[in-house]
């Protein structure tokens, strides 16, 4: 592995032949957001939550996908690049439910912490909110396709590490969807003691479904003396 | 980035040959049934998601039976510019369905595609394979009288 000598944020750092920008900027300690990449799955590059400037591009680049290449200049935190992540946020919050304060992973959700960090309050860009009803056939995995972002790392999870391949993505740009089989509520007996795409779902659309009624069995607790 | 295209499901080669497949059937049959993409997936060893999902990215393959004319009108950027909104409307309005629904008699099936490549005589549709441009919303009844 031949060592690669890079700038990033007017420094001097070096990564290894064949790493991406976000590699080698997280081994630096920079810290650069992302959404629909982890370091487990197949980077796609599909939030754009990540972009950078590099010197001599014309367009900001995906940091999550791009190779790094020597004698880079890139700037992970410029106006621009902080703007450009600003929109992105905007744009996908445009679409979103919305309804942060009745979602159970609010606190949890990568998405809401972005936005966050990024001081992204509410969005300019209007839309249609997009609307599924809830999937809670399964008893393993509970869809709430409102909240989903397609950042299609649960289709990812379930092909590269569960090698299943039960979620795919369905119809097409503001229709897009994650769906299963001829778009049918998830119920797959696979599904069982698995579960990994609800780890790796950076909302609130993918969770373990919850019994009300089997919380509390038996009888309640009486503390006496 | 550092797995070989073999381990990946989505890039394997067998998958190419869906398309393929789908538009045979969709010749065939008029629509990509529920049960040939069960077959298309079994064959090709691919899940039954990954099909559908491509049978629904495009177009000119439906999943749902269509009429016996197809009108395809387009949604893209240059014919909205020259007002296909209206266009889109008054098929409506003629055939009283929307975008995505087939008459009950099932004469025309109304769907919107993306570029069909008649940006020269926006705003452009097909029906079945016959392009119709330069429309206004006086033309589509005395089109539409044409097919039966």
């Amino acid at each position: 592995m031949s060592k690669v000598k890079l700038t990033i944020n007017g420094t001097q750092v070096s990564g290894r032949e064949g790493m991406t920008i976000l590699e080698v900027a997280q081994e630096n300690g920079i810290d650069i957001p992302t959404l629909c990449y982890s370091p487990d799955l197949r980077p796609i590059g599909a939030c754009r939550i990540c972009v950078v400037e590099v010197e001599g591009s014309r367009l900001l680049v995906g940091s999550c996908h791009t190779p790094i290449a020597p004698e880079m200049v890139i700037q992970t935190h410029s106006p621009r690049v902080l703007e450009a992540r600003k929109v992105i946020l905007e744009l996908l919050f445009g679409s979103h439910c919305g309804s942060c304060m009745l979602c159970n992973k609010a606190n949890v959700c990568n998405l809401r912490s972005i936005a966050a960090d990024l001081e992204v309050g509410l969005p300019r860009f209007q839309l249609r909110k997009r609307f599924h009803p809830i999937e809670d056939v399964s008893p393993y995995v509970q869809r709430d396709l409102t909240k989903c972002v397609l950042c299609w790392r649960c289709i990812r999870a379930c092909q590269e590490i569960a090698k299943q391949s039960v979620y795919a993505t369905g119809y097409r740009g503001f229709d897009s969807k994650v769906i299963v089989d001829c778009d049918v509520p998830l119920d797959k007996e696979v599904c069982r003691d698995c579960g990994i795409c609800i780890t790796y779902c950076p909302t609130g659309a993918l969770t373990r479904p919850t019994k009300l009624g089997k919380e509390k069995p038996g009888k309640s607790l009486v503390i006496t003396k | 980035m550092d797995k070989s295209p073999e381990e990946i499901p989505f890039h394997n080669r067998d998958q190419q040959n869906v398309l393929v497949m789908l538009e045979e059937a969709q010749y065939e049959a008029g629509c990509v049934s529920e049960a040939r993409i069960a077959e298309v997936a079994e064959s090709l060893d691919v899940s039954q998601s990954e099909v559908y999902g491509v049978a629904t990215f495009y177009s000119f393959l439906s999943v749902k039976p269509l009429g016996r004319n197809v009108i395809r009108v387009c949604k893209s950027l240059p014919c909205y510019l020259k007002n296909s909104r209206m266009i889109i409307e008054s098929i409506a309005a003629e055939l009283g369905i929307k975008p995505g629904e087939t008459t009950p008699d099932m004469k025309f099936s109304f769907e919107l595609t993306n570029c069909i490549g008649g940006c020269d005589k926006a705003p452009a549709m097909l029906i079945n394979s016959d392009v119709h441009g330069d429309l206004t919303p006086e033309k589509i009844a005395q089109i539409l009288k044409s097919y039966d």
